[in-house]
């Protein structure tokens, strides 16, 4: 701009002089043949310079629309992006401004493809932290211990189980290795998970005994390698599943077939030998033959009684138990059971003792089921029982808690304290007394479910080693029961 | 020829009883314990020729009674049947290393556990005799 403006300047100071040259000579010569020529001369050098001037001014404006034009795509690559640099005015800028727009194009097509990889990634991270949030959700819900490993042994992520089980704090124990957090006395699991995960197998199973917060369980261990795009392995993870309880309960379960299967000969091999005896004429005289004919008799009770026990344990937990309740007095109750176990008593030479009636102690039960309880507490109480020692029932009436209370005392061989509190479970039998008799580990539990369960009694128990046990329960009384249903 | 001395040992009274009649019935002397201990103690004592025990007892089982009279001089060859109500109860591994001549499972008869006395006490002789 500064160019051109110079150039009209100096374009107009040669015009303006060659004029003022021009006229001058003219106005000095004027009438004369010189006067003439100089004007002439003034006048074509007038043109000339007009001339020139034209030029110049085409020029100027030239240079300045190039200018110009340069400047506005200038400012339309400062400003816009979006907008093409419209075709016109010179070819060179028209060509350089094609290829400015192709370049421009090019880049947008590559900056709008980036941004729609861009977006693909932010859903994909989005998505893959959903995948992590979901895993982690999963993993922490999850009951049994989890442990992700990475290559390196070290702890990637487990669940609050893993922690208690392993007693870390998962939080400050990430990226550190398995090893270091796990003390030594459950090393062997470390080990297993590390050659787990070297062995590079999809999954391995092993039982494994480890102690949780000081107790002792037994654990199903499952270990999975992780593997990467490319099928390496990168980790492992590993869930231990508690089956402490299961193995317990197989263990009682097969106790129990051992069990009842025992208890069911036992009456059985009695009747199979007697009946063989009378039927071979091996009783000699008639009061043999009654006596073998009574053991039978005896002997196939005591199935019966099993058997019933058997099965109304499972009828009582099914609950498809048909329970008729009528109004009895439980002394006599007890007295007719009495009647029952005296035999067994005086063949083991243990004295039954019992009281005498009262009056007023009616419940509303079923007659049935109460008689077994009895005989089931009265039939422990002599088995657990050594020669020469004796088993007293006592029944009270408390009438302030409308309630009768039966107490089976027995001077046997007692129960120890830890153990007291399982004396009720079911197939549970008292590790230091199982040689002192023959049980299903049935009987205790049968008298807790018909009492409580079906009569919304009590069951009760004390012991003392080597003392003796008493063993009872409470039933409201019937005319307590009577009152409430008003 | 004496009459035979058998041992019969069993919890179970009734059992005890009808052996001890069947056996007596037959000619045998029978004596009768109800559990392991008591067994041991008789066996040492009154130089039974067979003893006939079972399995579960309380105090002593048939099992441990067997090894212990395997492990005294005096008791060591007399010979035991073990009746069981278990199926299983022992292998036969330990059945070899007790000697147990045999085991009967419950209900037993009477008169099939007579003839395995019998069996046992005649080759017990035959062996003596030669």
């Amino acid at each position: 701009m500064r160019l051109g403006r110079n150039l009209y300047v100096i374009v107009t100071v040669i015009v303006t002089c060659s004029l003022l040259v021009g006229g001058l000579g003219a106005w000095q010569n004027s009438g004369t043949e010189e006067g003439w020529s100089f004007a002439g001369l003034g006048l074509i050098v007038l043109i000339c310079y007009l001339l020139g001037a034209v030029g110049v001014v085409w020029l100027g404006w030239y240079w300045l629309s190039l200018a110009g034009r340069i400047t506005s795509i200038a400012g339309w690559l400062k400003k816009d992006g979006q907008a093409r640099i419209k075709p016109g005015g010179n070819p060179a800028i028209n060509a350089l401004s094609e290829a400015i727009n192709e370049r421009f194009d090019a880049y947008t097509n590559h900056i709008s493809e980036l941004e729609t990889e861009i977006k693909e990634l932010q859903i994909q991270i989005q998505l893959s932290q959903r995948r992590e949030k979901n895993t982690e959700a999963i993993i922490y819900s999850i009951r049994d211990a989890v442990i992700v490993i990475d290559e390196f042994d070290k702890l990637l992520m487990a669940n609050e189980a893993a922690g208690r089980l392993f007693g870390f704090d998962f939080q400050n124990s990430q990226h550190k290795l398995l090893g270091e957090l796990i003390s030594t006395d459950k090393s062997k699991f470390v080990d297993f998970l590390s050659r787990c995960r070297k062995s590079k197998g999809r999954a391995t199973r092993q039982e494994m005994k480890l102690a949780e917060e000081g107790r002792p369980k037994t654990f199903d261990c499952i270990v999975s390698c992780v593997y990467d795009q490319r099928e390496q392995v990168c980790g492992a993870v590993a869930v231990l599943h508690d089956i402490t309880r299961e193995k317990e309960i197989s263990r009682m379960k097969n106790d129990f077939v051992s069990h009842v299967s025992h208890e069911l000969k036992t009456p059985l091999a009695s009747i199979t030998a007697y009946s063989e005896m009378l039927a071979d004429g091996e009783a000699g005289d008639e009061e043999t033959r009654k006596e073998f004919y009574s053991v039978i008799q005896n002997q196939a009770k005591r199935l019966n009684r099993l058997i019933e026990d058997v099965l109304n344990t499972s009828r009582i937990e099914s609950g498809l138990i048909k329970v008729s309740k009528e109004p009895v007095s439980l002394t006599i109750l007890i007295e007719e059971q009495l009647q029952m176990i005296r035999s067994f008593a005086e063949e083991k030479n243990v004295e039954v003792t019992g009281q005498k009636p009262i009056v007023f102690d009616q419940v509303n039960v079923d007659k049935d089921m109460i008689s077994q309880v009895i005989v089931n507490l009265l039939s422990n109480a002599v088995k657990y029982t050594h020669s020469g020692g004796s088993v007293k029932v006592e029944t009270e009436v408390d009438e302030i808690a409308g309630l009768t209370r039966v107490r089976v005392t027995d001077t046997g061989v007692g129960i120890p304290e830890s153990e007291i509190e399982h004396v009720f479970d079911k197939f549970y039998r008292v590790g230091v007394n199982k040689k002192q008799a023959k049980g299903t580990g049935l009987g205790l539990n049968l008298v807790k479910q018909i009492v409580e369960k079906v009569h919304n009694g009590r069951v009760f128990v004390t012991s003392q080693i080597g003392v003796g046990s008493t063993f009872g329960f409470e039933l409201p009384l019937a005319a307590r029961e009577k009152v409430k249903a008003v | 020829m004496s009459e035979k001395r058998v041992l019969v040992v069993d919890d179970e009274i009734h059992i005890v009883h009808v052996v001890a009649i069947k056996l007596r019935n037959n000619g045998y002397d029978v004596i009768t314990a109800n559990n392991g201990a008591e067994a041991f103690e008789l066996a040492c004592r009154e130089d039974p020729d067979i003893i006939v025990t079972d399995f579960q007892m309380p105090v002593m089982t048939g099992l441990e009674l067997a090894r212990k009279l395997r492990e005294t001089e005096a008791t060591r060859d007399i010979p035991v049947i073990l009746l069981t109500a278990r199926s299983f109860a022992i292998s036969q591994e330990q059945q070899d290393e007790l000697q147990i001549s045999e085991c009967i499972s419950k209900p037993f008869s009477p008169k099939e556990l007579l003839g395995s006395i019998e069996d046992i006490l005649y080759q017990k002789e035959l062996v003596a005799d030669n």
